[in-house]
């Protein structure tokens, strides 16, 4: 059922001309993160990566207003 | 009326008999302490035994009604929990390695506190999903907790050994997390019944935390009537948990026998409708329950996706400096999804955190045409244990991530909901269905579960090896 699927579409916007590059990603944000990222750990980090960018596709598919509140909301 | 001290005794009728001075509450405790002995190599469900502290407890129980004092609600009933509550004197593992080397907990959960106060006697810790990000109930430090209704075959996780140890009849009562499905999946993969109250409804002060944003605890047990009573045993304020709710307590076993004919009972299709399986499992319920009605719940699938983005950041940001400092020590599964976590652009986040209050406000509308929803808790059965692969809806995916898709929609905005057991003629194994109702009808789910378990449409009987 395509519901349940990893290997959902991406999104009808402008994104999608280009590939999710998850190497580049990583290759930016972990030593930034001071990450230390073995050679055995990078396929699996990649491909949840590549789940998490096609979550974010699925999110953008719902079109929020400009004033919409996120959910937490902090109350001095 | 069972004998309780037999493995099948429900809370119930131990704290009667415990009440009445039919049994000691150390003869129960005794009894638990002696099954977990027994049975516990076999099924992986317990970390830690907590004998001396039990026997004490137990004690203490007798001794009050012995002075004809009133010992609560659930005096003498073993219970265990998720060994990420705190237990005092007890090292709160999370299901990782890297917590062992952490002091002992100073103090107890503000939760297992209340449960004492209400009589009832701790047995020890349960096995989990390392740091509760898993649905599959594997764990490579202590081990996979495993199905007491099939060896084989997986508890769900991350509350791996709480529903292990229910179905298995080692204790009548324990309690889990649920942050994405983590009380409903293993309460549907090992028959048991377990509630997700709503988010801020009980406290979780005193437990370690995965996403502070989603994270819930509650109980799992064999009865509805069962879940309510401990459910109610857990509701109070408490300042020392920031999320929580200041409500007043609102109990529900007092009124879970009020007939539902006046309730609204709706069956979610669309996302939800899942495969045939798991829609046989649904009608039986919905049958039993005239609930002919369906809703849809607008959005699920980008709220699924909105709770996996959300619960990867968060839980990356909580152990961020683990994941610098000792990589090599988390269960790999984890580890590789927490490093992806900590390098999601902000504004993935962001976006979900808005798709969440949006979705909130779409949903709880549908609550204007119905008073629950039905909906199933997995999409499948319990797969084998170390399976990475099934079949959903015709196509193969991984089952670590897509065991909680029906769940995730679901507490995403924290609403509550019941996983009741159903067994189809013939099937070896279960599945439940989820009862939600609208934020704070917590009565509902239960009043509904009662219906059902009444009727004998949902039942959770202690798994047959284990009957001894």
């Amino acid at each position: 059922m395509e519901l349940w699927q990893n290997d959902l579409p991406w999104g009808h916007h402008d994104m999608a001309y280009k590939p999710f590059d998850a190497d580049a990603l990583i290759d930016a944000a972990a030593p930034l993160l001071q990450l230390r990222i073995e050679p055995e750990y990078r396929a699996a980090i990649k491909a949840n990566l590549k789940t998490a960018s096609k979550m974010a596709a699925l999110v953008e598919q719902v079109k929020l207003e400009n004033g919409a509140e996120p959910a937490p909301v902090f109350r001095a | 009326m069972t004998d309780p001290l037999a493995p099948s005794a429900s809370a119930v009728e131990i704290a009667t008999a415990v009440k009445a001075g039919q049994v000691k509450a150390r003869a129960v405790a005794e009894a638990a302490l002696a099954r977990i002995e027994k049975h516990n190599g076999m099924l992986g469900a317990f970390t830690d035994v907590t004998a001396m502290r039990a026997i004490d407890a137990a004690e203490l129980v007798d001794g009050k009604i012995a002075n004809g004092l009133d010992p609560g609600p659930l005096a003498g009933v073993p219970y265990a929990v998720k060994n990420l509550y705190d237990i005092k004197n007890v090292v709160t593992r999370a299901g990782s390695k890297i917590n062992r080397d952490d002091p002992p907990a100073r103090r107890d959960a503000t939760l297992v506190g209340k449960l004492e106060a209400a009589g009832a006697v701790l047995v020890g810790a349960l096995n989990m999903d390392e740091y509760a990000y898993g649905f599959v109930g594997e764990n490579s430090h202590d081990g996979p907790a495993r199905n007491p209704h099939a060896l084989d075959h997986m508890t769900g996780g991350s509350s791996a050994g709480p529903a292990a140890a229910v179905a298995g009849g080692l204790v009548p009562l324990s309690l889990g997390s649920d942050t994405n499905g983590s009380i409903r999946v293993p309460a549907s993969l090992c028959g048991i019944f377990g509630l997700k109250p709503t988010y801020g409804r009980l406290s979780r002060a005193n437990t370690f935390p995965f996403v502070s944003s989603l994270d819930h605890l509650g109980p799992f047990a064999r009865s509805a009537r069962d879940l309510a009573l401990a459910y109610d045993a857990l509701q109070g304020f408490d300042e020392a948990d920031p999320a929580q709710a200041k409500r007043v307590n609102e109990p529900t076993t007092n009124r879970i026998g009020y007939p539902i004919p006046g309730l609204r009972i709706g069956v979610a299709d669309g996302y939800f409708a899942g495969d045939a399986m798991a829609q046989a499992h649904v009608k039986v319920v919905a049958k039993a329950l005239d609930a002919s009605r369906v809703v849809s719940i607008p959005d699920a699938q980008a709220a699924r996706a909105a709770a996996f983005l959300i619960t990867m950041a968060e839980g990356a940001a909580l152990h961020l400096e683990r994941l610098r400092t000792r990589p090599e020590d988390f269960d790999p599964d984890t580890r590789d999804r927490l490093l992806a976590g900590a390098m999601l652009p902000a504004v993935w986040v962001e976006k979900a955190q808005k798709l969440r209050r949006a979705y909130r406000d779409k949903v709880l509308r549908v609550f204007d045409e119905v008073d629950a929803i039905l909906a199933p808790a997995t999409p499948m059965k319990a797969p084998k244990i170390g399976q990475k692969t099934a079949v959903f809806g015709g196509v193969e995916l991984p089952v670590r991530p897509n065991l909680g898709i029906f769940t995730q929609p679901i507490s995403f905005i924290g609403l509550p909901a019941a996983s009741v057991p159903v067994w189809l003629p013939g099937e070896e194994l279960p599945l439940g269905v989820q009862v939600i109702a609208a934020p704070w009808r917590e009565d509902v789910c239960l009043r509904i579960a009662q219906q059902l378990e009444t009727a004998g449409v949902c039942v959770a009987p202690v798994a047959k090896g284990f009957l001894e």
